[in-house]
Formats: structure tokens, C-alpha cells, sequence
């Protein structure tokens, strides 16, 4: 409804005024003139006001990309509005979004600035928020311009990373740089030992101590600084659990994506090289890097990703040695095991994040009997089980997230375990 | 729905209502079988402000006065207006935006200025509807008046429009 139109204020005025002045005049009766006399007031006063200029109205936020939890807020800009005294704005009502006033509906006189919609997104991926209906009014509120659509913005809800710190080393650091202590000598800051001087050697490694001591030359070893190779698998085959977004109860991708944020934040903050793959709907996936922007790369993937089924196929990971692979799943896939205990075979550090939120339950299709799905659900979540016990069973780690230090205590186990010889299957 | 909403609704509710009842002072209370078809007329429109419903109980209350009262000019034909008129402009607030829209402070009180701005055109009807009574009735005195006044508002309204403007 583009274009000026009379309100229904405008017309109510006009009938009862003009109808008023009729039956005052057909009937001889004054009374009826003076219930009449404000409407006539009204409408006249009105009609003056009527709009001569077309408003041009344009949206926009303030932000492309938010953290779910974060907000932003819609801004309203009128041109041409001149004529304009009251405005009007309503809100759709998106998913896992809040606005402020609530419901996003907030109207406001002109003359005190056109009010503003502050959105918050409570949930990670890709939103299309701003949205919404906006009316304006001429004074005395006779005519009305629009309601008219404004079209939403599109918007990256990167996933809050959840507070996650780990002070464990990573098993098997290979890179140049870095700050995870390696197995190779270096001119790293960690001691490794005091050997006799040889040539090549730099003076300012001399430990003069032991040299004074001994009679001989001996110099200080120090172990190297080398970043590692971090794989984050993501398993986005399904969605287990009830999302309330940020603040409520987590979902199973909740828990996964979260997880994997926080870890890749702390890994490329250490230096480290992070990759990531998807396996899901969308099959996303970022090669190894490091760096801010690397992160941000991390994040933008994690955030767009969509889940559904892979469809058929193997799973081809492309791990190299070297490597940790970091499985975040619910483990609920047969597909995920598999890979998981494959490359626990084959010698790759391979932790498991288990993401499945304790009181998830199954979402019973229409014209299920629940009671048939509930018993398939627990069949399932025994099969689950068995599968854990079989990967703890080959060394593969499993762990619940839980936020800061999930991962400490294996990935020191994992570090002691890499430093033994051993035999893998290729 | 928020308080301002339902505040103004209960006016649109209740100022057709009042309106219809001021004849009674006046000794011509209205039938049962007037007051609650208006009051579902008023219930409707309260619920649906922005619909044809609201004046609708207008005119019902109009014609009333015009077959209840004949000739007089009582003083409660006073509140009858200012309560059409609160219903009326609490129906156009309220027809802003959404119900669920609240309405700030500013706009409701600019609105009861502009509320009791127009009312003061009733009092001065009613003077002169009281001195005009009973006088022989000249032809077109009240097309006159009426038109008089229109022109009046509206060559004032300019002119303080034009004032704002300027400044």
C-alpha cells in the first residue's frame, strides 16, 4: 500500500461531523450541532494538513556481522518527510531473535526523532533481521503513507565463543612456530639438557657453571617452539536436542558449534594451524591457516553451515600425519564412529567431543507413535554406547563438553602417548 | 498488550457509552435495547479501532440525541461530546500501529491538547444553540455557522502552521 491514504480517523470525522450538521438540520435539533462541532472541527483542521510531498523511506542496521547475544539496532531514515508527523514501525518476528521495544512495534512523533529497533540475535547462522513494516501519519493524523515492506538485511551470527582455555600441549607439534614445546632440539626457551660444547654452537648457550666445573665447554639445549596441525571435524548430520538460543538450552549443534568456535579460537591464538570440515548438508570446510583473519574464516564456515545428510559416500578427510583431529559429534552417526576409530588405527591423535545434551530427546514425526520412537530412541542411545566403549577401547578418547579444560586432561594423555613408539596400521 | 493500549481502549469503549447515557440527566434515559447493541458496537470497535465500527457507534449515538432530546439543549449534551470526542481520538491513537504497540508519553499528550484545542469549539455551539433557541428560525442560520466556523479553524490553523514554519 504505497501512496497516501485517508485514515479511517479522517473519514469517522467527516461522516459524523457532516452526518451531525444533517440530522441538526432535517430535524431542528441544535443539540446534535454541538456533539457535531468538534468532528466538523476536526476534519476541517485535517484536510488542511493534507500531504503534498511522497516520503521516501530507507532502513538499514549498524551491523553485518554479529555474535549471537550481541545486538544491533535498525535505523529508520525519512526523506521527503515534510509532511510526515508520526511514524510507525512493526517488526517481523524471526527466529531466535529479540527486539527492543518488545516485538519490535515502536512508533514515535517525528519531531523527536524516528525511533529505533534494537535487535539482538540469540542464535548462531545466517538471519535476515530488520525486516519490517513501517506506516507514517500527517499531522492530526489524517492520512496515512504505506504500511510498506521493508525488506531484511542478511546478517552472520558468528557462535559465542563459550569460555575455553586449555593450558594442555598439543600431541604432535610439527610446524616452525608456534608454542607448543616439541620432541626436536631448538632455540626454544624449555630446557633440554647440557652437552659438551661442539662446533657451530653459540656462545651465548656456553653454561659457564658447568664448563668451569667439568674442565670442558658445555652448552644449555632447549627444546623447540612449533605450532601443530589442528583438524576440527564437525559432525552436522542432524540437530539433536531444543535450541533457546544463547542463554538457554543448548542443542546438540549448539553444543557442537560453540565447541568448535572456542576451540579454534584458542588454537589460532596459540599459533597454532587450524582446519575445519563439515560433515553435513553443505559440506563446508577451511584449510589449515592461522591468523585473525584465518579465525574469522573459522567462524563466517561455522556459522553458514547446514545441516542435513551427506548423503551416500565415504568420508574422505584427507588427515596427514601430525595432526590432531578434534571429532565434535554426537556420535549418533555410524559414519562418525567409523572415521573416528580409522584414524585412531591409522596413528592420528583423534580426540572426541561428545555433544549430545543429556536431556535431548527425539523429535517425533507426525503419525509416529511416540511410544515406538521413544523405544528407538533409547535403542539408539544404547548403540551410542557401545560404540564410545569401542573407541575408548582403541585409545580414542571421548569427553562431554564442558567449557574450560575439556580438554586438558586428554590432550596431556594423548601428548605422553605420542612421545611412545608404537605400531600403526596404514 | 500494553497499559496505554488498554487505556485507550477502554476509552474507545466507554465514550460512545457515556455519550448515549448524558440524555438521561436530561430525562430521556435510553432503552436496554439501545444501550447494548451500542456497548457491542463500542466492544467491537475498541477491539478493531482502525474499522468503520467506531463511527458506526457514533452516529448511533447522533441519532439518539436527534429523536430523544427534539429542541433542547441541555448542559449534558456537554459531556456527550467530550466523551465522542475521547472516544474518538483515543480510537485514532490507538489505531497508530499494532495492539501490541505502546504509545510514548509525548504523542498522548500532544493528543489531549489537541482534544481539549477542538472542544473548545463546544461550549461555544452550545451558547449559541441556547441564545438561538426558541428564536424564529432563519433560513441556512446553521449551514452559516457551521461554515463560519470551518473557515475559522481553518485560517487559524494556516496561520499557526504558517507561525511554526517561520520560527
Amino acid at each position: 500500500m504505497n501512496g497516501w491514504h485517508a485514515t479511517a480517523a479522517l473519514g469517522r470525522a467527516l461522516v459524523l461531523g457532516a452526518v451531525g450538521l444533517a440530522l441538526a438540520l432535517v430535524a431542528g435539533d441544535p443539540a446534535v450541532v454541538v456533539l457535531a462541532a468538534p468532528f466538523v472541527v476536526l476534519a476541517a483542521v485535517t484536510l488542511v494538513h493534507r500531504p503534498t510531498r511522497r516520503p521516501r523511506i530507507d532502513s538499514r542496521l549498524d551491523h553485518v556481522a554479529l555474535r549471537e547475544g550481541h545486538g544491533t539496532t535498525s535505523r529508520l531514515t525519512l526523506d521527503g518527510a515534510e509532511d510526515v508527523e508520526f511514524v510507525t514501525r512493526s517488526a517481523g518476528q524471526p527466529p531466535y531473535v529479540v527486539q527492543r521495544p518488545d516485538g519490535g512495534r515502536v512508533g514515535g512523533l517525528v519531531s523527536r526523532g524516528v525511533p529505533v529497533v534494537e535487535i539482538g540475535p540469540r542464535r548462531w547462522g545466517r538471519r535476515m533481521l530488520g525486516e519490517e513494516n513501517v506506516a507514517l501519519y500527517t499531522p492530526w493524523a489524517g492520512f496515512r503513507f504505506g504500511p510498506v515492506e521493508r525488506g531484511g538485511q542478511p546478517v552472520r551470527v558468528l557462535p559465542a565463543t563459550a569460555p575455553y582455555d586449555s593450558r594442555a600441549e598439543v600431541p604432535q607439534p610439527l610446524g616452525l612456530v608456534g608454542r607448543n614445546r616439541s620432541r626436536r632440539t631448538g632455540s626454544g626457551t624449555e630446557l633440554a639438557g647440557i652437552r659438551p660444547f661442539q662446533a657451530g654452537d653459540r656462545l651465548r648457550r656456553v653454561n659457564w657453571r658447568v664448563s668451569l666445573r667439568t674442565g670442558n665447554l658445555h652448552v644449555v639445549t632447549t627444546r623447540a617452539e612449533e605450532d601443530t596441525g589442528v583438524l576440527l571435524l564437525v559432525d552436522a548430520l542432524a540437530d539433536h536436542g531444543v535450541s533457546g538460543g544463547v542463554g538457554g538450552p543448548a542443542s546438540s549443534m549448539d553444543l557442537t558449534v560453540r565447541a568448535a568456535a572456542a576451540i579454534a579460537e584458542h588454537h589460532v591464538r596459540a599459533g597454532d594451524r587450524v582446519a575445519l570440515r563439515v560433515v553435513g548438508r553443505g559440506r563446508e570446510q577451511v584449510g589449515y591457516g592461522a591468523g585473525a583473519r584465518h579465525l574469522r574464516r573459522l567462524q563466517d564456515r561455522l556459522a553458514d553451515l547446514r545441516v542435513g545428510d551427506v548423503g551416500d559416500g565415504t568420508l574422505q578427510l584427507g588427515v596427514t600425519g601430525g595432526a590432531v583431529v578434534v571429532v565434535l559429534s554426537p556420535m549418533l552417526a555410524e559414519s562418525i564412529g567409523t572415521v573416528a576409530a580409522g584414524l585412531t588405527r591409522r596413528g592420528v591423535a583423534v580426540l572426541v567431543v561428545d555433544t549430545l545434551p543429556p536431556d535431548a530427546e527425539p523429535a517425533v514425526a507426525e503419525g509416529v507413535d511416540p511410544v515406538l520412537a521413544g523405544l528407538a530412541w533409547r535403542m539408539r542411545r544404547v548403540e551410542r554406547s557401545v560404540v564410545l566403549d569401542r573407541l575408548a577401547t582403541l585409545g580414542c578418547p571421548v569427553v562431554a563438553w564442558r567449557g574450560p579444560g575439556t580438554l586438558d586432561d586428554v590432550m596431556r594423555r594423548l601428548a605422553r602417548r605420542a612421545q611412545l613408539p608404537r605400531v600403526v596400521s596404514r | 498488550m500494553p497499559r496505554s493500549q488498554v487505556v485507550l481502549r477502554a476509552v474507545v469503549l466507554l465514550g460512545p457509552v457515556v455519550a448515549l447515557l448524558m440524555t438521561g440527566p436530561a430525562g430521556h434515559w435510553p432503552p436496554w435495547w439501545l444501550v447494548l447493541p451500542l456497548t457491542g458496537l463500542a466492544a467491537l470497535g475498541a477491539v478493531a479501532p482502525d474499522s468503520p465500527v467506531v463511527a458506526g457507534a457514533g452516529l448511533l449515538v447522533l441519532v439518539w440525541w436527534t429523536v430523544s432530546l427534539g429542541n433542547g439543549v441541555p448542559v449534558s449534551v456537554l459531556v456527550a461530546a467530550a466523551a465522542l470526542l475521547a472516544g474518538h481520538v483515543a480510537a485514532l491513537l490507538a489505531a497508530y500501529g499494532p495492539r501490541e504497540m505502546a504509545l510514548e508519553r509525548a504523542t498522548v499528550l500532544l493528543w489531549v491538547r489537541r482534544g481539549a484545542l477542538v472542544l473548545l469549539a463546544v461550549p461555544g455551539a452550545w451558547l449559541v444553540a441556547r441564545v438561538l433557541r426558541g428564536q424564529p428560525e432563519q433560513p441556512g442560520i446553521w449551514v452559516l455557522a457551521v461554515a463560519a466556523a470551518c473557515v475559522a479553524t481553518v485560517v487559524g490553523t494556516a496561520a499557526v502552521e504558517v507561525r511554526r514554519a517561520e520560527s
